[in-house]
């Protein structure tokens, strides 16, 4: 056991940090990016070798544990850097290539990946597929000789408006039974037939987008895996997605936390007991979350697979950053009710607090979470027939 | 970093099990609850054998012996004889292998229900104690009683025999009676001093953090306790033809009670890891000791009233052994010996820093 960094792992922090340090030299919640500053973000962040650091080095990665990508995970949200453009592609469907791809569709995308050329995005989740994801329609209709054609609508798409492609879940056998049926594409998204519209949330922001499909084309080179096998590719997809995405959501809510001292400062408010209970409560379980989440990584590391711990990360973080966002504006009194450039941080609190209801919905809700723990973790019986 | 139990340790950890599972199934803890005493004396030269009380024992390795005390309400001496009374033994350079605890007749600051005064006066035969303390854990069940008592030169630290002459103990009727309280006074009693009063605050500051470890670890050991005989019931029980388990209002309860026990559980092994590795005066290691105790004693208490809920009927019965770990939680939450306001102190230190969060492991120092 040790909770400090190694040697090589303090001077990957120390680099990382003077790095960021150049270039966002402070936190500013309230600055908004716009698409060609992210993608000149993204891109010195690849030239910089901070792009990849947990992929194989065969596939132009570093070949570093992933004890380096919650090192970097941390040190970015703490910078207050926004994330790589091609986060999607980076730590979901570059992986899941890697996993299942073909030579040919590794060649083809992973290195456009890596440097940011290639701008992927996700679709999985559909109207009627929310936490029943294997129940997706997208209809794949068979195009002889040598592709389908899809129908169908996706939902809660970050980056489709940006992306060149889709990794996409669509079903090629409908009279089979429902995890059977499903086949991984790779889409071009300016393929014929596609059609992105923003999905604007409860706050007013357009983080997601819809994606209409009618009688688009794919090939049979566009398959990822095997055709019917798409549930065990969407699987694993997501299994990327859990690795050390809870540290990374830990790091951000301890960034989240800090900000939330210096409004407790700005307003006046660190005289106020139950304020001082709840920031004491909150910061306590906030750690408890961050060193369950280096226990999982440990656990990570010497089995390869993330312990039964890193189940609870991204129920635990959604509750947690809801509190703190309710604070924020709790402590701002009657100023709370104003918004935008006229309320505090240019009405930073007031998205966030709204934005938060989502945490404990987006990436699996609370009930399919501890259904989960229920189920693999504390081994109940199945609450499904 | 590599936050993880060594392999020596999850051995310690596994023979501790053992020990505890041989010696102490929830029956034989139930009849010794309601027998004089509340503890067992027998087994205790076989901890000794085994080494719970060996001298070279780190704070990560106590923490996994009081974790696994607590999931089965170890019922002896142990917890407060190294928890309480060790670290003054310590602080002394002796060995303590009697059971022990640790009774304060000079605290610090304002008084708490728990204090009381204590007077040591040194004469050519040596220093003998005057005086009395309302509520010493297990006083009735030990051999040695550690006592910090006033000297005109400031408070110090004693030891002295449960059997030496004008020392009494009236055991009190106790919530835990696993881990009665007892009023001890002390009229002319011969005592040896363990801690001058120059060396004694920070003999006192250090056995804080160490009781402050060590009362998150068992608690965090109650909520495991009590989660398991929870989730061995929802497994267990029918009701409407299923197992109540695959009930979603039943499992998603024992699910919220996981999750508290495991965060309790990350944070008192940093909290172990940060007292025996850091330096010991290191804010960050005070506020990682408050942060286990506060998040613990919580997951303690309501992961205990969680596991009766699901038990149902049989979990309010006095029959069923789950209040005995309800109210070890209840005890462990309302135990004075680590000051009053844990969050009070949290709070203090989160306001009085100026910058983002520099806590370990986000030095860069490679230590």
């Amino acid at each position: 056991m040790n909770l400090h960094d190694d040697p090589a792992e303090a001077a990957f922090r120390a680099g990382l940090r003077d790095w960021l340090r150049s270039r966002l030299p402070d936190d500013d919640p309230s600055r908004t990016w716009s698409t060609a500053q992210l993608r000149e973000w993204s891109r010195d962040l690849s030239e910089a070798g901070y792009a990849g650091i947990t992929w194989p080095k065969e596939y132009g990665g570093r070949g570093l544990s992933a004890a380096y990508q919650a090192i970097f995970v941390e040190e970015t949200a703490r910078a207050g850097a926004p994330d790589h453009i091609n986060i999607i592609g980076m730590n979901m469907v570059g992986p899941t290539l890697i996993a299942h791809g073909t030579d040919e569709q590794k060649a083809r995308y992973l290195p456009g990946i890596l440097s940011g050329r290639t701008l992927f995005c996700q679709g999985f989740s559909e109207p009627e597929a929310g936490s029943d994801l294997a129940a997706v329609r997208t209809s794949a209709r068979r195009a002889e000789p040598d592709g389908y054609l899809l129908d169908g609508e996706k939902v809660w798409s970050s980056y489709a408006h940006l992306a060149d492609h889709c990794l996409l879940l669509a079903r090629t056998g409908p009279a089979e039974p429902k995890h059977q049926g499903l086949t991984c594409f790779l889409l071009d998204m300016r393929a014929p037939g596609v059609k992105v519209s923003p999905l604007r949330q409860l706050n007013g922001d357009t983080d997601f987008n819809q994606i209409i499909l009618t009688e688009t084309p794919v090939g049979d080179a566009d398959v990822v895996g095997e055709v019917g096998r798409g549930w065990s590719v969407a699987l694993s997809t997501l299994a990327h997605e859990r690795g050390t995405f809870g540290i990374t959501l830990t790091a951000r809510l301890v960034a989240q936390f800090d900000r939330l001292l210096r409004l407790v400062r700005e307003v006046g408010a660190e005289g106020d007991p139950a304020v001082r209970r709840e920031l004491a409560t909150l910061h306590a379980r906030l750690q408890g979350l961050r060193y369950t989440g280096y226990r999982s990584l440990a656990a990570l590391r010497r089995s390869g697979e993330p312990g039964a711990e890193a189940s609870i990360l991204k129920l635990e973080w959604s509750l947690l950053h809801q509190r703190v966002c309710a604070l924020a504006l709790r402590i701002q009194g009657p100023a709370a009710l104003l918004d935008g450039d006229d309320a505090a941080w240019h009405g930073y609190w007031q998205r966030q607090r709204l934005r938060s209801r989502a945490n404990t919905i987006e990436g699996g809700t609370s009930e399919i979470l501890r259904g989960i723990v229920a189920e693999r973790v504390l081994g109940l019986p199945r609450s499904r027939q | 970093m590599d936050f993880a139990l060594t392999d020596e340790q999850r051995d310690i950890r596994r023979a501790a099990r053992d020990h505890l599972e041989r010696h102490f199934p929830a029956m034989r803890v139930c009849a010794l609850a309601e027998g004089p005493g509340g503890s067992e004396a027998g087994t205790w030269p076989e901890l000794i054998r085994q080494g719970w009380l060996d001298d070279d024992l780190d704070m990560v390795e106590l923490t996994l012996l009081a974790e696994e005390s607590g999931r089965c309400l170890h019922p002896t001496p142990w917890w407060t004889t190294v928890a309480l009374a060790a670290p003054y033994a310590r602080a002394a350079g002796e060995p303590l292998t009697v059971p022990a605890t640790f009774a304060d007749g000079a605290p610090d600051g304002a008084a708490h229900p728990g204090a009381g005064t204590v007077r040591a006066t040194r004469s050519p035969q040596g220093w003998t104690l005057t005086g009395h303390v309302p509520a010493v854990p297990q006083a009735g069940a030990v051999r040695c009683v550690v006592v910090r008592a006033h000297t005109e030169q400031g408070p110090a630290v004693f030891a002295c025999d449960t059997g030496a002459p004008g020392l009494a103990v009236e055991e009190l009727s106790t919530l835990d009676t696993l881990r009665r309280m007892a009023r001890v006074r002390w009229d002319g009693t011969p005592a040896r001093l363990l801690v001058e009063p120059t060396d004694t605050p920070e003999a006192a500051r250090r056995a804080q953090l160490c009781v402050g470890v060590l009362l998150a670890a068992e608690a965090v050991g109650v909520a495991a306790g009590a989660l398991d005989m929870a989730v061995a019931h929802a497994r267990q029980r029918e009701q409407f033809g299923r197992p109540i388990g695959s009930f979603q209002a039943v499992a998603h309860q024992l699910t919220d009670a996981y999750v508290d026990t495991e965060s309790a559980r990350s944070l008192a092994y940093r909290a172990a890891w940060l007292v025996q590795n850091d330096p010991e005066t290191s804010p960050a290691c005070a506020q990682a000791v408050d942060e286990a105790v506060l998040v613990a004693r919580s997951a303690a208490v309501r992961t205990c009233e969680t596991a009766v809920q699901i038990t149902g009927g049989m979990g309010v019965t006095w029959e069923y052994p789950l209040h005995r770990w309800l109210r070890r939680a209840l005890w462990l939450e309302a135990f004075p010996g680590f000051g009053d306001d844990p969050h009070g102190r949290v709070a203090e230190q989160l306001l009085r820093r100026g910058g983002p969060d520099e806590i370990t492991p986000s030095t860069p120092d490679g230590r």
